[in-house]
């Protein structure tokens, strides 16, 4: 299973990403940050699938909702990947 | 019992209140705390109640809705924010001592805009002549706890942005009861109860913060985000929320919102007024009381305050319990109140409204004040 993890500064504004994600059309999750992908400490992370990572980043820009980071989970591992 | 003591705390409230308590109590655990399904359901609870929020009060995003467990506590926050030690401050002649105190402990200096009650015109020209450039912050609440004087809160937001002073409104006696437009009023803070007009429970409370706004912390801690990080993080709301949630007083305090935006704020206000307005034509038949409020309740809440000529107000407050009535009476912590309306040396007794109350429980409290007061 391949997905995009797009890391929140809180679980707050993390809800609010997934908010905005519903209102455009786009299925995600809210997840806890796996420990090792981030050096903030604890994080909550927003899961879309692959197709999905490309106008749900434009959404999110759109109301100015940036993302701390973007992982791809692919093959067991996750890989950082710019936005 | 007849509770007209409102303005301290609504104590009926909503059934669903208690009921939304008690669910909080065997389903969520704390916002951002975890992963598992408790933890996330005390996150789409707080989410939830701040989106409320956000909506009732013209906010857009609903990460500047912080909760607090009083209005005291948003209020410190605030005005700590915004004034420095020994800062100049305008306040209205009106202010609850959860204002004045704050600002005394910081050696503010205090100018008080100073005007007659149920005169907002005057409360505006007072402002435009006090609101200087240097000016740290304004701070004027919405209703006045003690008379029910309704503040003419906008003029003075315009004041305040034209002359690019932090506003700050104490909303205490008015959220759940008279519009209030964050976005339209530009507001720095605008600090409220959950369990007043909000009708949530007891310990809670809400600040809304403006746009861009330095927030000061009070409490410094745990808040689930940064965790490496030893410094407060700078975005809201975990700014200001160190510590677990009152997940039962939030879940209480949605349920409440959800009272008041089925209802509608008019519906409620109206209510109240008329039941306020009710009490005030019936007082004037009984001799020997002053009564605070213009014909036909003008610029005034469901907040109606009496001064006995002959009784002391406590005597006529203890009386009235003891003929299960519960009143508010002395000087409800806010003497500045007194001290603007000539009240300081008596005090006053206190009748305050809900949506719960009833005609005919004026009616019985009526009866009651004339035979206390014969």
């Amino acid at each position: 299973m391949e997905y995009y993890l797009i890391l929140a500064r809180s679980v707050t504004f993390a809800q609010r990403m997934q908010r905005a994600l519903d209102r455009a059309g786009i299925r995600s999750q809210i997840f806890r940050a796996p420990r090792d992908l981030t050096s903030l400490g604890c994080a909550y992370a927003v899961r879309v699938a692959v197709n999905d990572l490309s106008p749900a980043l434009v959404t999110l820009h759109k109301m100015s909702l940036e993302p701390i980071q973007i992982f791809l989970y692919q093959r067991g591992l996750y890989r950082e990947v710019r936005a | 019992m007849i509770y007209f003591d409102s303005a301290a705390t609504t104590f009926q409230k909503p059934r669903t209140v208690g009921a939304a308590m008690q669910e909080a109590m065997v389903s969520m655990s704390s916002p951002g705390r975890g992963g598992h399904p408790a933890a996330m359901r005390a996150a789409e609870t707080a989410f939830q109640c701040r989106s409320e929020l956000a909506e009732l009060f013209h906010l857009e995003n609903p990460e500047q809705v912080v909760f607090t467990s009083n209005a005291t506590h948003g209020l410190n926050i605030a005005v700590k924010s915004l004034v420095p030690r020994g800062g100049r401050v305008v306040v209205s002649g009106y202010e609850h001592n959860a204002v004045t105190r704050p600002l005394t402990a910081l050696g503010a200096r205090i100018a008080v805009a100073e005007a007659p009650l149920f005169d907002p015109d005057a409360v505006a020209a007072a402002f435009d002549r006090l609101v200087v450039p240097g000016t740290s912050a304004v701070v004027c609440n919405h209703v006045s706890n003690v008379f029910g004087f309704i503040q003419p809160v906008e003029e003075v937001a315009a004041i305040c942005r034209a002359r690019r002073v932090p506003f700050i409104v104490d909303a205490s006696q008015s959220a759940g009861i008279l519009p209030l437009d964050m976005e339209r009023l530009g507001a720095a803070f605008i600090a409220m109860p959950g369990h007043k007009g909000l009708y949530g429970p007891q310990g809670t409370g809400v600040l809304l913060c403006g746009d861009g706004v330095n927030a000061k912390t009070l409490l410094e801690g745990g808040t689930g985000s940064l965790s490496i990080q030893q410094e407060m993080p700078d975005f809201l709301p975990d700014r200001l929320e160190a510590g677990t949630h009152n997940m039962p007083g939030i879940n209480g305090l949605l349920a409440g919102v959800r009272y008041v935006r089925k209802r509608g704020l008019h519906s409620i206000c109206d209510r109240e007024r008329r039941l306020a307005l009710l009490a005030a034509e019936g007082l004037r038949t009984v001799p020997g009381v002053r009564i605070f409020a213009l014909p036909g309740l003008r610029d005034q809440a469901g907040v109606l305050s009496i001064v006995p000529e002959k009784k002391d107000v406590e005597t006529v407050g203890d009386a009235l319990a003891e003929r299960g009535i519960a009143v508010r009476t002395g000087l409800h912590c806010a003497p500045l109140a007194h001290r603007s309306a000539g009240t300081l040396s008596t005090g006053t007794i206190r009748l305050s409204f809900s949506d719960f109350n009833t005609p005919e429980e004026v009616y019985r409290c009526l009866a009651v004040l004339r035979d206390i007061l014969r």
